[in-house]
């Protein structure tokens, strides 16, 4: 199924749960039925990262997602299991040609400085969004321009169909503010949206703690299943699991050598791939390093890492091995390619001597100063194949602005696994940044093209083709390793570095 | 005393335009990529152009550094390049903080450093070396291992202090004293073998001195000779290992802010670092500097007040 059909029924279908309900009515008790469990007390989480301005354009996604989806609605929401459902917007529609994009939106939202949601809203904020050039901004790189026909009615106007465009409305580009506030100096500090909480200023200790307390006029009540939510920036991993220990927190990311001391407590955990980890064989068409112009020294690369003890050894097994770069979640993901290169250092002898280097040959290897001991490993499994790889150090701040200069033809990274249209535009199609030399070919090309209308088949077709050219050489998922005490319940969201703001309860 | 004064402040103002010149030329060579790191790894090529135009990234390097230098001078140290916030406003945020934790430690560090030195040096015998057994494990303990020994025991099992977070002192003077008392102690274990060590041999040096002979032939008691001239002369050695170990603090906290999550110029000072926010470290850096060369100037102030040869000099 498409994602825009996808999205479609599942937007129908919510919609019709909203009106059976009554949801949307003012006042609690009527959504009473719908709101399974107890509501109510404090919800506290430690989080990795620090909210830097509350400014939508200046968001980001994945760990900062927390701080920004108490105090603003994105106009569709992304459920736990990424279904896209209406939020703002109560239903959305393509035109023929997937270039244009009408929004129904609610008519009974206002944001907390009184101002009305609406069409103007939703054009000043996607408007206030690309000029502003955030960190997110090209998501809505697509997007030229936002049209109002009447005041619940919105069209997004693409300038190429973009199948991830609902996604980025459920994310960064998404998240409303009262147009008022945009463009003025106090958004970077105080948020004005129409969120389910609102950021108490006087309670915030910017670095340290951000308190929301609960939006008395807000529209869906389900969404305030706390009175309030305290989020506290610990960058340090043994902060947090310090934190959430001590119960000064209910819910914190741990990592593969704290995760013990979270079990050790007594607490929940949720395991979520979200990344997968290996060698980008940038260089596929061999122009830098001929050898990797041959399928067959692509593969034997891949044959020649031992995925699992390196998964044993330094992630504690905290993962699972896979030789594609498409996660479990993608509609192109295709199970049996997790198993499609073993560890066979025999096998990657023979195809390197069939490739006309039976005495391996010479690479040079980018090592991000962070990730020393992975890549001593793998120059160590190269050479056990006899590819004799050079290590050239950079520091761990430069190291990804260095690869995608294109001044080499490998190496070692870790990136998240999104859907298909958007892993093309990150990591694999001739635009992506991580395709610093802008590979691509005649069969990918036209597979990249049927993935731009939506075609799930080809995503699949797509992901057998690029593992089978072996373009990378994918070691594992990694899983995020996310601990809870009992007093609240916490579902995985799918595909994001931490649960949304809407999947923690309390137990009672 | 006048010209000696003047004569400090000019030189901490050079120093302070020779340090961040120098730090401005390097972030200057390793700023390629910050309009990528803003934007990340979707940017297209003409996003990042428009980034770098709209932070100065396109201009040379002496029209940045005079723009920088104008507005510094004037106080304005810019925004943050990530998110917007004016630098001396996080700077004034955040300082409290570390100045809370840094000075506190070091006060408690200076007083107990100066209790067992005096007490290790004129008593000798087991409290002398029970103190230099002390000073040898606190030296050799580094304050993050004492920090998350504090943190397991007394704020995970014990349950007595929070294991993280700030509480401002306006909010709860209380709340704010058991706040900062574990980060407090995991610094001054540290400080006071270094400063304990010092009082002790400086103490020990100066009563073996002519002048403190003639004092005890004179018939002075022991006491008065002890706390009014040998403390006195050998107070200046101990406020020079007290003043370097609050340069070392500025940096030594980083880390204790980190465990702690304490909302202090460290983890300001990590991030901006990391992400290539040139204003932040420049706030950062001239803050530190600032810190460094007021910090100088008290003690050669402290130490002209109790040694008049100093003022000469």
């Amino acid at each position: 199924m498409k994602l825009r059909s996808r999205a479609a029924f599942a937007a129908m279908l919510t919609t019709g749960a909203l009106v059976l309900t009554g949801c949307g009515a003012s006042g609690g008790a009527a959504t009473g039925d719908n709101t399974a469990g107890p509501t109510g007390g404090t919800l506290s989480i430690g989080s990795l990262v620090d909210v830097t301005s509350f400014d939508p354009a200046a968001s980001h996604v994945g760990h900062y997602m927390q701080y920004y989806q108490p105090v603003y609605d994105t106009l569709i929401m992304r459920e736990p299991n990424g279904d896209l459902t209406p939020m703002l917007a109560t239903d959305w529609e393509y035109d023929e040609t997937e270039t244009e994009l009408t929004l129904n939106l609610r008519d009974d939202v206002t944001f907390t400085d009184g101002e009305k949601f609406d069409a103007e809203a939703v054009k000043a904020n996607i408007d206030h969004f690309k000029v502003a050039n955030g960190p997110q901004a090209s998501t809505a790189a697509s997007i030229e321009a936002v049209r109002v026909v009447d005041e619940d009615t919105a069209v997004i106007e693409l300038s190429q169909p973009d199948p991830a465009i609902l996604l980025y409305m459920a994310a960064s580009a998404g998240f409303m503010a009262s147009p008022a506030a945009l463009d003025t100096e106090g958004i970077i500090g105080t948020p004005v949206g129409s969120g389910p909480y609102i950021l108490d200023t006087e309670s915030t200790i910017a670095g340290a703690t951000y308190t929301y307390a609960k939006n008395p006029d807000y529209w869906n009540p389900d969404l305030q299943k706390f009175d309030e939510i305290v989020i506290k920036p610990m960058q340090d991993v043994t902060a947090r699991v310090n934190a959430l220990v001590s119960g000064q927190v209910n819910a914190a990311l741990l990592d593969a050598k704290t995760a013990p001391q979270g079990t050790g407590a007594g607490l929940n955990e949720i395991t979520n791939p979200v990344d997968w980890q290996g060698l980008f064989l940038f260089d596929r068409g061999g122009v830098q390093a001929k050898p990797l112009g041959d399928v067959r020294v692509r593969q034997a690369i891949n044959y020649a890492i031992d995925r699992q003890s390196l998964l044993d050894s330094l992630l504690l097994g905290n993962g699972e091995i896979t030789s594609q770069v498409t996660g479990t979640s993608s509609a192109g993901y295709v199970k049996k390619l997790d198993e499609r290169y073993d560890f066979d250092p025999k096998k990657a002898k023979s195809l390197l001597a069939a490739a006309g280097y039976p005495d391996g040959f010479d690479l040079t290897l980018p090592v991000n100063s962070a990730d020393t001991i992975i890549n001593a490993a793998i120059v160590q499994q190269l050479a056990d194949v006899g590819i004799n790889a050079t290590q050239v150090v950079i520091p761990s701040t430069d190291y990804r602005n260095e690869i995608f200069t294109g001044k080499y033809s490998i190496g070692y990274y870790g990136i998240f696994q999104g859907d298909p249209w958007v892993a093309v535009n990150h990591h694999i199609g001739p635009n992506a940044a991580f395709n610093p030399l802008k590979y691509t070919d005649e069969k990918s090309a036209a597979l990249i093209e049927k993935i731009q209308a939506g075609d799930d088949d080809a995503a699949k077709e797509f992901t057998e083709y690029i593992t089978e050219e072996a373009w990378f050489a994918p070691f594992y998922r990694v899983n995020q390793l996310y601990f809870f005490d009992k007093t609240v319940t916490v579902e995985n969201q799918l595909q994001q570095a931490v649960p949304s703001i809407y999947n923690y309860a309390p137990t009672k | 005393m006048l010209i000696f004064l003047l004569r400090r402040l000019v030189a901490g103002i050079l120093l302070l335009f020779v340090i961040s010149t120098i730090t401005y030329v390097l972030l200057y060579f390793s700023s390629d990529g910050i309009a990528q790191n803003i934007l990340g790894e979707f940017a297209t090529p003409e996003q990042i152009a428009l980034k770098q135009a709209e932070l100065g990234l396109d201009q040379p390097l002496p029209v940045r550094y005079f723009e920088w230098l104008g507005g510094a001078i004037t106080g304005d140290f810019g925004r943050s390049w990530f998110n917007s916030e004016p630098v001396v406003t996080a700077l004034f945020n955040r300082l409290p903080v570390t100045l809370t934790i840094v000075l506190g430690a070091l006060v408690i560090a200076a007083v107990l450093a100066a209790l067992l030195g005096v007490a290790a040096a004129i008593k000798r015998g087991w409290i002398d070396r029970a103190v230099q057994l002390l000073s040898l494990a606190g030296d050799a303990l580094p304050s993050f291992v004492v920090a998350i020994v504090l943190v397991t025991s007394l704020a995970i099992q014990a349950k007595i202090f929070p294991a993280t977070g700030f509480v401002p002192f306006s909010d709860n003077p209380a709340l704010w004293l058991m706040s900062i008392a574990l980060p407090i102690t995991a610094l001054v274990f540290q400080l006071v073998a270094q400063a304990a060590q010092q009082f002790r041999s400086a103490i020990i040096d100066v009563r073996r001195r002519d002048f403190v002979r003639t004092l005890r032939s004179r018939g002075l008691p022991e006491r008065e000779v002890v706390f009014k001239h040998v403390l006195r002369s050998a107070a200046p050695a101990a406020l020079t290992i007290l003043s370097l170990q609050f340069v070392g603090l500025l940096g030594g906290s980083v880390i204790i802010e980190q465990i702690f999550a304490l909302p202090g110029v460290g983890p300001l000072a990590v991030l901006s670092t990391t992400q290539g926010d040139i204003p932040v470290v420049m706030g950062v850096v001239v803050y530190t500097v600032i810190m460094v060369i007021l910090v100088n100037l008290v003690v050669d102030l402290v130490n002209g007040w109790l040694n008049p040869k100093v003022r000469v000099s």
